[in-house]
């Protein structure tokens, strides 16, 4: 008889626009490692964010060693040994390890002052159990990112917590470093601890979990004992989606160059990308978040230095690159994070569409404001933006809305090549499908887009031509018809070489 | 059209029945509140903080702040009386050169805030300590003097209206005209409202902000000028009260430190609660100590209420 010691049953979580968790059930028995691995936004951070009682989940319910329990916060769970580590550190750089570890929660002498030999025993303490070499009085700003994540992993277990998550630990460490963490894992685990080990790359999860759980889309495809599958099967699982979202057929426009790509450098972050965007095309990017998708993009559009190479505008090599010149060369850009670069979230409508092309309806230095009204209310018709009118804050607008307003934002400068970084991230089904169309549309009429994306349907169904990125190298262009999810993924990840690796080496235990 | 304008801006509606309020409220408790003279005394208080005000909130729009506008109204001041000297004939030449100088320290202040990305707060306040030296070095007592015919800038009336009164008037309504209807006023709110988002829809935030700061000191100038005009020599003391001056009515007025959010007319509101208060609290005989007390106060429940309204 195994026993459960947390089940999740029927969990749902909306934010506004879209649906994180759909009725998802997850359970964990005692004393396992249990992964949790699904695509970029296929919910896993939410699920366990909600377990965690950093968010409410707005339906379904939450039994931890079979008693019923409703988190209100972070605290909360902590208190039922529920601890989770999360991809970026809430560590403080400019205090030691020591301090760290035991922040909020020093013991004290009988002065009621902080027990400093009482702390450091423990912190040592605590630390060598996971075998860490990290000296206590350090600054946790001096550590590598791999020590961070051991102080991390201290600090949970200083809670008495005998359910640890780990967010994405492999997003930050990788090679020995990562074997290190695997090794501690197997012994927190051989001391009873449940780990909840949460992960988008398949291989680790042959290496430690005793059974995976894959989600997509923010529903359970299934929960599965790791020894019974094979990675071609998770693979499967993580990508092969009934195809519910249909795309527009493909209409390609006259094609000419009109964006070229040569030996493009910069730092670690991208080295010698070529590549050549047409007119009436869609070129799609993928690749890893980190892979140096995005920072292309911002040298294209003048955001970002480069060190090296030349960027060609209509065959001409842009000199000095800057977002005002770029977009009046005609050049447009929708950045992937909405709310962070994407908006002005304390101006209207209005004002968010017309940023860009002030300087055309203006006299003098007046906005011909009855002119901009005009313009706005025909944009809002014509993308069918839904809103309490062209006034409305921004920020009251639904993901799909506002997202229509940025893109319409840049299509009214009549662009000749239109950047899209992540252009359905988080938007609903509906307004998914009006932007694949508008995206067609103005391919047709003879705009060169270059699409962003880590939705790997939306790569194959939406490119004329596929370009895979990795650690900064384009790794080679497919078309549409011959690539599937899985042969992008492997090239995104690499996965073929390290297939054959571990044909080599005998698995180590 | 005008309701919905109401509707939409309810901080300024606030403001405003705050302000009739008060006046309500003082003309009731006091009976020399509303005679003519006693107006026209709380008016020639309210030139002054309403000008650097009206720069400030340009300022503060921007996500920035301005505190060297005090040193700046003390130099204009000095400068102006120092070297006017009695002369008539130097009076243009010196409010010219005055005017361009303080354009100048707003442009360092905003050259060096876009340039290093040192916090504005800490660059206005090294600037602010950099005039203020600079000027007690001219001068460490009040000095210069300014001929009769200079005395109209504080005292001169234009068809029956006192003319600092109309000056006020024409940098607050110009202020509102630029932030409301041209491309600069939009750049402003974009620029503080988030700043990435601006350059990337092309807008040179950099030359925003350095225009931004050059108003600041303009308007500084003028009260400066007004001061000089109404004591008749100039103090190299004289503007220290209006760092805090300017911009608790900004504050008052609901004009949000993290930039973006606010506007002109809301910040003349406050430079009228401000002023009214501190009026009110004279005629009623409280002490300048509780005074402060009061006015602290105010400025924390102030800010602390927006701030509950938001969420």
């Amino acid at each position: 008889m195994v026993e459960n010691i947390v089940e999740m049953q029927k969990i749902s979580k909306a934010f506004p626009g879209v649906l994180a968790l759909d009725k998802v059930d997850f359970n964990c028995i005692a004393g396992e490692v249990h992964a949790v691995i699904g695509e970029n936004g296929a919910g896993k951070s939410t699920l366990m964010k909600v377990l965690a009682g950093v968010y409410r989940p707005d339906g379904g319910k939450i039994l931890v060693r079979g008693k019923k329990i409703v988190f209100a916060s972070p605290k909360d769970a902590q208190n039922y040994g529920i601890s989770i580590i999360y991809q970026e550190f809430n560590l403080i750089p400019e205090l030691s390890v020591a301090k760290n570890i035991f922040l909020g929660r020093e013991p004290k002498n009988k002065w009621r002052l902080i027990d400093t030999p009482l702390l450091n025993q423990h912190s040592k303490a605590l630390l060598s159990d996971l075998d860490a070499d990290i000296d206590i009085q350090t600054k946790v700003k001096d550590l590598g990112v791999a020590q961070q994540q051991m102080v991390e992993i201290a600090k949970a277990l200083s809670l008495n917590a005998d359910i640890l998550v780990m967010d994405e630990p492999s997003a930050v460490v990788s090679g020995r470093e990562l074997d290190s963490l695997f090794r501690i894992i197997r012994s927190l685990k051989q001391s009873g601890k449940t780990i909840i080990y949460i992960s988008h790359r398949i291989d680790e999860i042959f290496q430690i979990a005793d059974r995976t759980t894959v989600l997509k889309d923010g529903q359970l495809v299934g929960t599965v004992n790791t020894q019974d599958i094979d990675k071609p099967r998770v693979v499967n699982m993580m990508v092969g989606r009934s195809m519910t979202e249909t795309f527009p057929a493909r209409q390609q426009g006259e094609k000419k160059e009109i964006l070229a790509l040569q030996n493009v450098c910069r730092g670690n972050l991208i080295k010698n990308v070529s590549f050549k965007v047409y007119s009436g095309e869609i070129l799609g990017l993928a690749g890893l978040v980190g892979s140096g998708r995005s920072e292309v993009a911002r040298i294209i559009f003048g955001a970002g230095d480069m060190d090296g190479g030349r960027v060609l505008l209509n065959g001409e090599a842009i000199k000095k690159a800057a977002p005002k010149s770029s977009i009046s060369c005609g050049i447009g850009f929708v950045t992937e994070n909405r709310s962070k670069d994407g908006l002005v979230h304390s101006l209207s409508l209005r004002k968010n569409l017309t940023l860009p092309i002030l300087d055309r309806i203006k006299k003098w230095c007046f906005i011909k404001e009855a002119q901009e009204r005009l313009f706005c209310t025909n944009c809002v018709k014509e993308h069918g933006i839904i809103s309490a009118g062209i006034e409305q804050e921004i920020q009251y607008l639904s993901g799909g809305n506002q997202q229509k307003v940025i893109l319409a934002k840049w299509i009214s400068i009549n662009p000749t090549l239109l950047i899209l970084d992540e252009p359905t991230r988080g938007i609903d089904v509906g307004a998914k499908a009006e932007i694949y169309q508008l995206m067609r549309r103005l391919a047709k009429e003879g705009t060169a887009i270059l699409m962003i994306s880590s939705e790997l349907p939306e790569i194959i169904g939406m490119s004329d031509r596929i370009l895979v990125m990795r650690d900064g190298h384009i790794m080679g262009e497919l078309s549409p018809s011959a690539a599937t999810e899985e042969s992008i993924l492997m090239m995104a990840t690499g996965q073929n070489s390290d297939l054959n690796q571990a044909k080599e080496k005998p698995l180590a235990s | 059209m005008r309701l919905s304008f109401l509707k939409q801006d309810r901080t300024t509606l606030i403001v405003y029945l705050v302000l009739i309020g008060l006046v309500v409220a003082t003309s009731l408790l006091s009976d020399i509140f509303l005679t003519s003279r006693n107006i026209q005394n709380l008016l020639r208080q309210v030139v002054p903080i309403g000008l650097v005000s009206v720069g400030q909130t340009l300022a503060i729009l921007t996500a920035g702040i301005d505190l060297s506008i005090g040193s700046v109204v003390s130099m204009a001041s000095c400068l102006t009386t120092g070297m006017i000297l009695g002369r008539e004939a130097l009076i243009f030449p010196v409010l010219t050169l005055v005017i361009v100088l303080a354009l100048l320290v707003g442009f360092c202040n905003g050259f060096i805030i876009t340039r290093t990305g040192v916090h504005p707060l800490i660059v206005s306040l090294g600037m602010m300590s950099v005039v203020q030296g600079s000027l007690l070095l001219y001068t460490k007592s009040p000095a210069g003097s300014v001929p009769p015919s200079f005395d109209f800038l504080a005292w001169g009336k234009v068809w029956m209206i006192p003319f600092p009164i109309l000056l006020f008037a024409v940098v607050a309504i110009a202020g509102i005209f630029i932030l409301r209807r041209t491309t600069f006023g939009r750049y402003v709110y974009a620029t503080g409202g988030n700043e990435e988002v601006a350059r990337l829809s092309g807008i040179k935030t950099a030359r925003v902000k350095i225009i931004t700061y050059m108003i600041c000191s303009f308007t500084a100038a003028l009260a400066g000028i007004f001061l000089a005009s109404r004591m008749g020599m100039g103090d190299p003391l004289v503007g220290e009260r209006y760092m805090l001056d300017s911009i608790l009515p900004v504050l008052i007025g609901g004009t949000s430190l993290t930039g973006g959010k606010g506007g002109i007319g809301p910040t003349i509101a406050g430079v009228f609660i401000f002023t009214i208060l501190s009026n009110a609290l004279n005629l009623l005989d409280v002490s300048a100590y509780w005074q402060w007390i009061v006015k602290g106060l105010i400025i924390i429940v102030a800010v602390a209420f927006y701030i509950q309204k938001k969420q």
